[in-house]
This record gives C-alpha cells, structure tokens and sequence, in this order.
C-alpha cells in the first residue's frame, strides 16, 4: 500500500476544502479573516475531541452513539460534584472526567465481555447516561462558577483560544497512535478482519476497551470546555453532538465498515464541515439551506473518492 | 400586633411558598416565585435601576438604515413562524431595516450560539434573540455588546446584563395565575390536574410550573397535582403522553394542563379522542387556530396567550428605538408602533401586555 | 440465530425456541409487563389504555418493518424519521388543497418510495455506505422541509382523509395495518425469492452473487420497499391527530432503529423476522405507558428506560450464547 493510496481520499478532501476556503471567502471578506478562523477553531473544539476518538471507534469497525449523553453526564456531575456535594472545583472536573471516562469504559466492557454488536450497545448506554443526566439534575442547571474555570472555554493563549491548543495536541497524538504505533496497527487490523487479528496474537478485546474508554474520556474533556464556554451545566447538553462527529470522520474517509481512515482525513472532515456552516452564513446563506448543503457535500464527497477508487481498480 | 401575626403569616406562607415550589409540581424550577394576589390586585410595582448592558461604542445609528437578525430558539415552528412575521412586519413599516429571521433547527444551545456568533462576525448592528438558555447565552451576548451591536431579547430572557432591553410577552406570575384560575373555574377547586410540558430544561416552561405551584397552593389550596410529563415539542408524543394520564388517572384527572403550543392542542385532541369532553378540562397555552376545532366543539373553554406577531413586531420597534437613541436607560415607557406606549418594568424589560384568554367568544377574530 | 440454527437431534420446541428465541424473550417481557403493572394499576389493563398504546405507536412498528428489512440486507437508514416528517406535509398539503384523498394518500407514498430507491441506486452501484448516503439524505430532507414549510402547522383536513382515526370492526385502523403488515411482510421474507434474497445479500454479498442472486437489484428493492412501509407508517403519522407540525419528529429514527434491533435483527445483517421488530416497537410502547403507570419519577424515567433496553440486549446476548 503506497502512501499515494492511503491518502487519495484524503488529497481530494484537501482540495474540496482549499476550494470552498476560497470560494467562502469570495463571498464574503468576513470569513478569511484570523479573528473568524480562530473564533470558529473555538467553537469545533468540543465536536473535534470527540470525532478523534469516533475515528478510532469506528475504524475498528464500531461506532459509538453515546458520546453527546457523556457530555451531557459529566456536565451535570461536574455541577452537581461542585455545587451539591460542595467538592472543590478542580476535584469536581477530575471525578466528573472519571466518570465520563468511566461511562465509555462501560461501554467498552458491554461490548467486549458480553459481544454486544456496538451500535445496539451504544445505542442503549445513549438513553441510559442522558437518563442518569436528567435524573440526578431533576433537570435543574448550575450555574454561578468562578470567574477562572472560564479560562477553558473562553481563555486563549497566545492569542489562540485555549481549547483550539487542547484540539491541535489531541490531534497530534491521536495522529501518532493511530498512523505510527503498534496499537493504532492493532486497530486497523481488527477493523479489516478481526478474527484474523485475533489469530495473529492481536489483544482485540484490550484495544477495543482501551478505545471505547478514550471515547468516553475525550468526551468527558469536552464537556468542561462546553461548560466552561457556556457558564452553566443542562441536562440536555450535547444532545446529536453524536451524528456531527460521525458525519465529520465519515466526511473524512474513514470507512464505516472498519479498517480503513485516519486522523488527517476527519481533521479536514471538521474544518470543511465548520468552514461551510460558517462561511454560508457570512455570505447570507440561512441554517436550513446549509444543512442542505453540507448533506450534498457527505454525500457528494464520498461518491468522488469511490470513484476514484474504482477507476484505479481497487 | 394583629398587623406583625399577619405580615409573619404572609411571609411565612410566601416562604414554604418558594421553598415548596422547588419540588411541590416535577417541572418546576427552584428559582423563588413571586405569586399574584388572589383577587388580582397588582402588586405594588417596585421601580428597580436600570440593569441592562450597554454596548460599547455603538455607531451613531439614528434614522439610518440597520440590518438586524433574529435567532430564535429554533426554527420551522409555528411560534417562532410568527413572531418572525412580526419582526418582518414591523421592519417592512419602519422602513429603514433589513431584517432576517435564522436559527438552529432544534432548541439546542450550542448551535444558537454559533449562529450568533457568525452574525456577530458578519457585521450586523442589531440582533433580536429568544434564548433557549439564559446564562448560556450570555457570553455570546456580551461579545455582542462588546462589538457595538445592539442587543435586544423577547420571549425568553437573557441575563439582564447581556441584553439591553427584553422584551416580556408576559410576566411568569401573570401567565401562572390565569391558567390555574381558569382550571379552577373549569375543572373545581379540588380538581385533581396534570401537566404536559416540552422538556423539564426548558427555562419558559419550567418557570411556569413553579409559579403555578406557588399560586395553586395560595389561592387554590385544595387543587391536586397529579404528574407532571414531558413530551418534547412533538404533537404525536403529547398525545400518546395525554393520552396515557387519561387512561392512568381515570376519573380522578379532572385537568389537563398544556404547556406548549404543541401540548395544549395534542391534549385536546387526547381528550377528544377519549371521548371525555366535559369531564377533562384542558387549559394551556396555545395559538388560537390550532385550537378553534376543540374551543368551537365546547371541548376546550379558554386558551391563554399572547400575540406572538405582535410580540416579534414589539421586539423589532425596541431594537430601533434602541437604535435610535429614543429608548434610553431610566425611561418608563417606550413607543411601539401601532401597539401605542409599552411600559418598562423590572428594570429593564418592557411589557407586551397581560395574557389574553381566548374563549368560544372571541377566538374567530384571530388568525394566526 | 433465528430461523437458521436448525441442528439434528433437538425436539420440535427446542428448534422452535432457538429460531424465534428474540421473539419470545420480547413477546415474555411484554406478558411481564403487563401482569405487574396490572396488578399496580388495573386501569393498565383496560381496553382502552390498550388500544391506545396500540394505535399511537403502529406506524413506529410499521417503519420498523422497513428497516429491519434493511438491515437484515446489512445496511441502514438513519434518514427515515426525516422521510416520515416530509411525507406526512405532503400529505396534509395535498389533502388541504383539495386534491382527491387517495391522491393524498398514494402521492407521498409514491415518493418516499422514489427517494429510497434513488438511495438504494447510490449505496448498490457506488458501494458507498449507507449510512453515509442517509445520513446525507437526513439532512437533506430536513433542511428542505424547513425551507420548504417554515413550520407552518397544516389544519382543517377533510374527516375522510384521517385514516389512522376509523376504527373498523372497533379497532383503530392503524392496529390493522400493523397486525396486517407484519403478517404480510413474514411471509414474503420467508416464502419469496426476493425476500430470500435479502438475507442472503445481508449475509454474505459475494456468495449471494455466487448463488444467482443480483445484489444491487436487491439492494434497491429492499430500499424501495423500506420506502413503502415509511410511507405508509407517515400517512398513519400524518392522519392521527387534527394537526400536522411539518417538521421532523425528534429521535424517531433512534427509536425505529432500537425497535429492529431489540426484535431479533441482527446489526450485522442476515439474520432476524419482521415479528420481532413488531413486538419490539410494542414492548417500547408498553414500557413508555407503563413507566407513567408505575410513578417512576418523571425525571429517571429516560434512565430506567436505558436500563431496560440494555437489559434486554444483555439477556438476547447470554442466550445466544447458552445456544450456541
């Protein structure tokens, strides 16, 4: 397998996107301004933590639809740990990220000891932790935190916004473990076939718990960004945050049957589909026709990059 | 001392009030309530400081053309399709605005956000918003404000301080003593009553319920919550969700309450179905065309609302008021249009007017 | 597995158990249901409240039908709760402006049928995933509609239009068309060629090409006929109530999807029985009425459903196991 191959899918999404940055910004002399592109890293922050580990998920051959009730179960933990049980703040954040860690450990361990099909998994652990979400909150919100925790979502550095740093290192590691270690080969591999990888001495069970446990953390860690960038904790945050980050790593190439994708392509799936949603808007498109657009672009995307897939034959 | 017993007893009636409604009706919120008087007598207005944001260094906008966009909670609902009617409405009369109505699909804070900020960076002067939460919003607000955009609210509020003026379709306690004065009338004083809400987050609905509490359990002690469900904004879901109590509570549910436009019709149309049209009062918010089948049929007696055209067109008329110059902080009214003089209370939020109650009387006159 | 894991040397009831195993455990945790909560609250029990768990909840079992055909393809249609909010507009509209009502009723069918087989075109010959396509197609038929309607409630239907609403022979017609369907739909799946050939494509596409059988053709018959049964589960949706909101009902692909999956059909294709997903969209009803009879605290009751979902899926899992 060349590295021409590999990345076919993603030199065409790279191209699709460098033309719509152009032609975005044709329309509009708001859009290819720094102050826009890094308030929109901002605002893709949350959906992009999640889609690398989706990436991760769903090249194993999985999927994982819990991650928006995650989000919205660490929230409230976060809100009811700091305010209810009078915790600290920092401890608060950290026994809430355990816990959406936790969460996609669950989900991992439903999934491997019990050989749930994922989506059926998911799909149940999505009603649950939104379920555990409203009923510890009573759909009540916190609200009233210290003017610091602010600094997560709100915060820049050096004149980037802080979660944009938190996304880019996130990438960058997500990116060498999938592309570059053993474990990331383990992935493709169980993704292409999993019982040969099994039988090639692959631990498939072990790095499917391990994914499945990052899901959860990654979302865990954008859900305090969220707060944080919000100011309050709702029940209902993140609600179809899940389809976002699937359309965003689907967008990019990965494949849903597993074994194939990278962090590169999902990386330019986020940018085109937050590129688009703004860049329409400045230029005076409304939200309905852009949904519409994006959905031609998922769609239209794919079918280029499976043609060209047939026309070299493969 | 007669005086003191009684001030102690209203207080501490006024405080397990507020410390009931916390957790009296499931729906409510735990913010404190402020129940009218039985009888309606106004309470004594209590002139408060102006405590909206101010924008820093606005343009000098006065008699010039503004573009202005509004973000409701969301859009492709009926509601919201009017009160957009009515910001267009209003700017087609004032003439010197261009104004566009766009929004998330679904009530979802995160998206309404972002489609602020994209507004914000698209350079408009004026931005009308419907908060699907109050503090969510705020940060984007404020940015707002930073930028020199006008700020103006309706329906639902902001923090005060991230908006310059809210526009109130009605006060909380207003909209709570009418429904529940209305149950009573319908249904008896000791009418056992369940409520079919949108979702227990949203702030609106989860105020209502509160307040309801607060004013049933003062002027209506004997009235018996049942239940409180939730039902999204989804007609089928509302039904199937009425329908349920009908069947749970048999003839101990004498009231239906409906705390939506999509509920109040869904539940009508359950009691309707169930063939208990007259034993089942159903009062609720709701616009009056989806109602007129049931209110025509005697099957529902009165709907509470107010015009959500003529609130989107109130909402517009402030922003360029605003605007203008002519709706400065500590003025005690505004001029709206062709709904005349609109007062200004709480500070800084201006009144629509009192709910309306469409009755079999009334109701063909309205069309929206 | 159901209807395949036929061995030698195990009695009749042992064979019946293991082919319609799922079945039984959702038909079993209905009886449950039903007795406990009966026994809390009788009124759970009345013909009424039946009927009405029945009646208000056929067209989920209905499009449930479709996509458990797809699935058992090895596909997936994320899509169709959008496709059912386009379809009961059209409908409404048609019916509002005057057209004749079998025009109201057949057109958006007609059309949903087309979209899906348009769908099954794109997912058979360019071999892009179908959830890819739907979901695509989801935002799509969305965006649309609410360009389209702006939210505009659609009223004032002729009575003769509200099909979901006659009651022949005292049960809701929407009972009928479930009961009716998912007989329908059994037998196709178990006695045609083309019914067949859709386990055979979900379980293996090579072999089944192998065998005679042309995919792609029944790739895009199994998405037209998915279109169908959307189709006339949003006409069911459309006629129930005296308004019609124009937009998309929220999750309801979620709960279409969960309800074929809980009945028996397997995610990863070939295998499962229309009869599973029927019980499954019953049992979802029964438990959404029954948590309000129990008094299960409103703000726990998404939680208990979860938890009754995964419980389900957990005990499917041993067995198949102890099966095995």
């Amino acid at each position: 397998m060349t590295a021409a191959k590999l990345f076919r899918h993603e030199t065409i999404l790279a191209a699709l996107t460098v033309i719509a940055m152009i032609v975005l910004a044709s329309l509009s002399d708001k859009f290819f301004t720094a102050e826009n592109l890094l308030n929109q890293g901002r605002l893709m922050a949350e959906v992009g933590l999640i889609s690398l580990a989706m990436t991760f998920v769903i090249v194993t051959g999985g999927i994982d639809l819990s991650v928006g009730s995650i989000l919205g179960l660490t929230a409230i933990l976060l809100g009811v740990f700091w305010k209810n049980l009078g915790l600290p703040l920092p401890a608060a954040i950290l026994l809430a990220m355990v816990c959406g860690t936790f969460a996609g450990f669950v989900n991992g361990l439903i999934i491997t000891r019990f050989s749930v099909p994922p989506l059926i998994a998911t799909l149940a652990t999505l009603a649950l932790y939104r379920g555990l979400a409203e009923g510890i909150s009573e759909a009540r919100s916190v609200r009233g935190y210290p003017e610091w925790f602010f600094f997560f979502g709100q915060g820049e550095v050096l004149g980037v916004p802080f979660q944009l740093w938190v996304l880019g290192i996130a990438t960058a590691i997500a990116a060498v473990i999938l592309g570059l270690t053993p474990f990331g080969r383990a992935t493709y591999a169980t993704g292409a076939n999993e019982v040969a990888a099994r039988f090639s001495g692959i631990r498939v069970n072990a790095a499917k718990l391990w994914i499945y446990t990052a899901s959860g953390f990654c979302a865990a860690l954008a859900a305090v960004i969220f707060v944080s960038r919000v100011t309050t904790t709702r029940s209902d945050m993140g609600t179809g945050l899940e389809l976002d980050a699937i359309t965003a790593v689907v967008l990019g190439g990965t494949s849903i049957f597993g074994g194939r994708g990278t962090i590169i392509g999902t990386a330019l799936g986020l940018i085109l589909i937050q590129a688009l949603k703004n860049g329409l808007a400045l230029s005076g498109v409304k939200g309905d026709g852009t949904i519409v657009v994006i959905g031609l672009v998922l769609i239209g995307a794919i079918l280029v990059g499976a043609l060209f897939d047939r026309n070299r034959g493969g | 001392m007669k005086k003191l017993t009684l001030a102690a007893i209203v207080g501490l009636g006024l405080m397990s009030g507020s410390a009931l409604a916390a957790s009296a009706w499931t729906g409510g919120d735990d913010l404190p309530t402020s129940p009218l008087a039985c009888d309606g007598t106004p309470a004594a207005a209590v002139a408060k400081p102006y405590d909206g944001g101010v924008p820093t260094n606005p343009p000098d906008r006065k008699g010039k053309k503004i573009t202005v966009v509004d973000v409701p909670k969301l859009i492709g609902i009926g509601y919201f399709n009017a009160t957009s009617k009515g910001i267009a409405g209003a700017a087609a009369e004032l003439g010197n605005v261009d104004a566009k109505t766009d929004g998330p699909t679904k009530a979802n804070i995160d998206e309404q956000i972002t489609f602020i900020d994209n507004y914000i960076t698209s350079g408009v002067d004026g931005i009308l918003f419907a908060a699907n939460d109050p503090v969510a919003i705020a940060p984007v607000l404020k940015k707002a404000l930073e930028k020199g955009i006008n700020v103006v609210g309706y329906d639902a509020n902001s923090t005060p301080d991230a908006r310059q003026w809210f526009v109130n379709q009605a006060q909380f306690n207003g909209i709570a003593k009418s429904l529940v004065d209305n149950m009573a009338k319908e249904a008896g004083e000791d009418a056992g009553v369940a409520i079919v809400t949108s979702t227990f987050t949203t702030p609106n609905q989860a105020r209502w319920i509160a307040e309801m509490a607060a004013y049933a359990a003062q002027c209506h002690p004997k009235m018996k919550w049942l239940e409180t469900v939730e039902a999204q904004e989804d007609n089928n879901l509302s039904f199937n969700q009425a329908t349920t109590l009908i069947n749970k509570y048999g003839d101990d549910l004498k009231g239906i309450f409906g705390m939506t436009s999509v509920a109040t019709p869904a539940s009508a149309e359950a009691v309707t179905q169930a063939g208990k049209c007259g034993k089942i009062a159903v009062v609720g918010l709701a616009t009056p065309n989806a109602m007129k089948p049931y209110v025509e049929k005697d099957c529902v007696k009165s709907v509470v609302l107010w015009n959500p055209v003529d609130l989107g067109y109130a909402a517009m008329q402030v922003l360029r008021a605003v605007a203008d110059g002519t709706l400065q902080p500590g003025a005690t009214s505004v001029k709206a249009g062709k709904l005349g003089d609109l007062q200004v209370i709480n500070g800084s939020e201006i009144l629509l007017g009192s709910p309306y109650t469409f009755t079999k009387e009334n109701i063909g006159q309205f069309d929206f | 597995m159901s209807g395949a894991a036929f061995s030698p040397g195990r009695s009749n009831l042992q064979r019946f158990l293991s082919g319609y195993g799922q079945e039984i455990v959702v038909l079993l945790s209905i009886a449950a249901l039903f007795a406990v909560v009966g026994a809390v609250n009788p009124r759970f029990l009345s013909d009424t409240n039946i009927n009405s768990i029945f009646a208000g909840n056929a067209y989920i079992a209905i499009a449930a039908i479709g996509m458990s055909m797809i699935i058992m393809a090895g596909h997936i249609d994320v899509s169709v709760g959008a496709l059912i909010g386009v379809i009961a507009t059209i409908a409404g509209t048609l019916a509002v402006k005057g057209y004749p009502i079998w025009m109201a009723w057949s057109v958006p069918i007609i059309f949903a049928i087309a979209v899906n087989a348009a769908v099954g075109t794109l997912v058979a010959y360019t071999r892009i995933p179908s959830i890819v396509v739907t979901l695509g197609m989801l935002s799509i038929l969305k965006g649309g509609l609410i360009s389209a309607t702006q939210g505009e409630w659609i009223t004032n239907m002729p009575a003769e239009f509200m099909i979901a609403q006659m009651r022949p022979f005292g049960i809701p017609s929407a009972v009928w068309f479930m009961v009716a369907l998912t007989i329908i739909a059994a037998l196709f799946l178990r006695y045609t060629d083309f019914g067949r050939s859709i386990y055979a494509v979900g379980g293996n596409m090579e072999a089944a090409r192998a065998a005679g059988i042309n995919p792609e053709r029944t790739v895009i018959g199994v998405f037209a006929l998915h279109g169908l049964f959307a189709g006339i589960a949003g006409i069911l949706f459309a006629t129930q109530l005296q308004v019609i909101q124009s937009t998309v009902p929220p999750n309801l692909e979620l709960t279409i999807i969960t309800a074929s999956v809980i009945g028996g059909v397997s995610i990863l294709g070939g295998t499962g029985t229309v009869i599973g997903s029927t019980l499954a969209a019953i049992l979802f009803a029964c438990i959404g009425s029954a948590l309000i009879f129990l008094n299960v605290s409103a703000y726990w009751l998404r939680a208990v459903l979860g938890l009754m979902i995964l419980a389900t899926v957990l005990a499917d899992m041993v067995r198949r196991r102890r099966d095995k």
